[in-house]
């Protein structure tokens, strides 16, 4: 999956956030420089902006609200955000919010995305509500398109219950996901996985370590 | 099968398979994904969702839909409730069934959208005005806030009385595993007898919490008082976790009990005795329950997302029998488990 920017969207708890801070730092492996643009103007809590610190001593450029509105729930977009989509020197994962309130945040940056090397990414996790059944999920797809006035380039498997997640489950997740994708001609790329689980699937497998928990 | 759900979702599913088809509500920061849920929900279980302009109309319109007798429920964060409180009021006095969920936010005043237990003097101890009281129900995980929703609207039909579901933003927002609960049957629930359904070849009957002679809202008020003191007598619900060998009693509801079991755990490790005591009910308090196991320990810790609230409670029940002790943090910061560990261990020197 060759691109210069990679955008995550899907519907609200689907994972764009541990994938979107994954993704980061997988990409900056590889890459001197690295920005992860957090334009989720949806979630009160547990946000991409909560590891700013985390992931800027990894030298991975955070772009968020300022620090003294970081605990507001307002639909802030700082104006770096379109320089940074721009800038072709930065690899850049772009983590947006959920369902089509959050990804109509892209159809406002539209003029920056239309004419940049990028690839959108829908996230499925089959075992968040309305996204259990092929038929909810394309309506999803269809309506987050919409928003973000975009077409989707890849589907992602990231179907999981969290920590007792099975390979069954994993497993359930990408079936569904080959249908949609059947169904859209929308390409499943990969299955993400956490990091502690074995599974070999239909899919290349990416495996994740998990941000977003509490210390209890 | 088991969903990856939000508290706030979770909720929101349990109420709809506990029975509860009309749901009025006004969005708030850190619970309007319940408001959302609902919403989308609702038209698919021929339910009726209603957004309100604002928590008094929300009030309102809940004490109309509770005369109907039909399971009725909103859901609010805490500047939200305190403007329900009038209705909530008048809905006690006119002995209305009704479930409230409050996901406590930072205060007082606009405060903030981070998690605290500040409202529990408010959902306890009667926010409005007049003698009343409304059973308050604190779920410490998303599976208990699930299971605990059929609970709620069977309290508030079995004693005609409001319940609140009272979390915070965490248990609001956190993400679990849950198996969510059975479906009720609509069909099978009973019309109660003092529903107002139109009053064609019947009677008409009247739901009000007013009376212009004294004596006469007198009796209401002491039926509202034997009410009450039946529930004190059989409703009260606690958990108990790991207090049989303790020294150190931990006293926390919620959130903050979730914390305190990772520090029981880590402080047995340190070869401190410790243990917790989980209010479930907030409102009937465990009073006795409290008061027998204080008799056994050194030393009993309350430890609250808030300034020392619950610990009225808490000294209320341990009646003097041992120490009180307090640690809290609130305006919307969570104790880590070391900060908890730290107040434990400056008690065991």
């Amino acid at each position: 999956m060759d691109s210069r920017v990679f955008i995550y969207v899907g519907m609200f708890g689907s994972g764009k956030t541990e994938l979107s801070i994954n993704t980061a730092i997988t990409l900056r492996k590889s890459s001197s420089k690295v920005a992860l643009i957090d334009i989720d103007i949806i979630s009160p809590y547990f946000r991409s902006r909560d590891e700013k610190l985390f992931l800027e001593n990894m030298n991975i450029k955070v772009i968020t609200a300022p620090e003294r509105y970081m605990h507001a729930d307002l639909p802030i977009i700082p104006p770096e955000v379109g320089g940074y989509i721009s800038n072709k020197e930065f690899l850049t994962v772009i983590d947006a919010g959920g369902n089509e309130d959050g990804a109509i945040v892209l159809g406002s940056l539209n003029h920056f995305l239309e004419n940049v090397d990028k690839k959108i990414l829908f996230v499925i996790n089959v075992f968040r509500p309305f996204s259990s059944t092929e038929e909810e999920i394309v309506r999803n797809i269809d309506k987050i398109s919409r928003a973000a006035r975009s077409k989707i380039d890849y589907l992602v498997n990231n179907s999981n219950i969290g920590p007792e997640t099975t390979t069954d489950d994993i497993k359930t997740g990408e079936e569904i996901v080959l249908k949609v994708s059947k169904m859209t001609g929308i390409p499943a790329v990969f299955t993400s996985i956490d990091e502690n689980i074995d599974y070999k699937g239909k899919l290349p497998i990416f495996r994740m370590k998990r941000f977003m928990k509490n210390s209890w | 099968m088991k969903m990856l759900m939000k508290g706030t979702e979770a909720i929101a599913e349990a109420a709809i398979r506990a029975g509860c088809r009309l749901y009025f509500g006004y969005p708030i920061t850190p619970q309007s994904e319940l408001t959302e849920y609902m919403a989308k929900r609702m038209p698919e279980v021929n339910g009726v969702f209603l957004q309100s302009e604002s928590e008094v109309a929300t009030v309102n319109m809940l004490y109309g839909a509770a005369c109907t007798g039909k399971r009725v429920m909103t859901s609010t964060s805490s500047p939200g409730f305190s403007l329900m409180q009038e209705g909530i009021s008048y809905m006690a006095g006119a002995e209305l069934p009704a479930v409230f969920i409050n996901v406590m936010r930072g205060g007082p005043g606009l405060g903030d959208i981070q998690p605290s237990q500040s409202d529990y003097f408010q959902a306890t101890k009667g926010g409005g005005h007049g003698d009343y009281r409304m059973i308050v129900l604190a779920p410490h995980t998303l599976q208990e806030a699930a299971n605990i929703m059929g609970e709620a609207f069977d309290l508030a039909f079995k004693y005609r009385m409001l319940v609140t579901i009272l979390v915070d933003g965490m248990i609001g927002q956190m993400m679990e595993p849950v198996e969510l609960p059975e479906w009720k049957n609509i069909e099978e629930f009973k019309e109660p007898d003092w529903a107002l359904t139109g009053a064609k070849d019947r009677k008409p009957r009247k739901v009000t919490s007013f009376d212009l002679d004294p004596y006469e809202l007198e009796k209401m008020n002491l039926r509202y008082q034997a009410t009450y003191k039946k529930v004190t007598e059989n409703e009260v619900r606690y958990e108990e976790f790991k207090i049989a060998d303790a020294d150190i009693i931990v006293v926390a509801y919620g959130t903050m009990a979730r914390i305190v079991k990772t520090v029981v755990d880590s402080a047995r490790k340190e070869g401190i005795k410790v243990g917790l005591f989980r209010p479930i009910t907030l409102w009937p308090f465990p009073y006795e329950r409290l008061s027998e196991i204080a008799g056994n320990v050194k030393h009993i810790l309350t430890v609250e997302m808030s300034y020392g609230q619950m610990l009225e409670d808490v000294k209320l029940g341990v009646n003097g029998k041992t120490d009180v002790e307090f640690y809290g943090r609130s305006a919307g910061v969570v104790p880590t488990p070391m900060e908890v560990l730290e107040a434990i261990k400056k008690i065991a020197r």
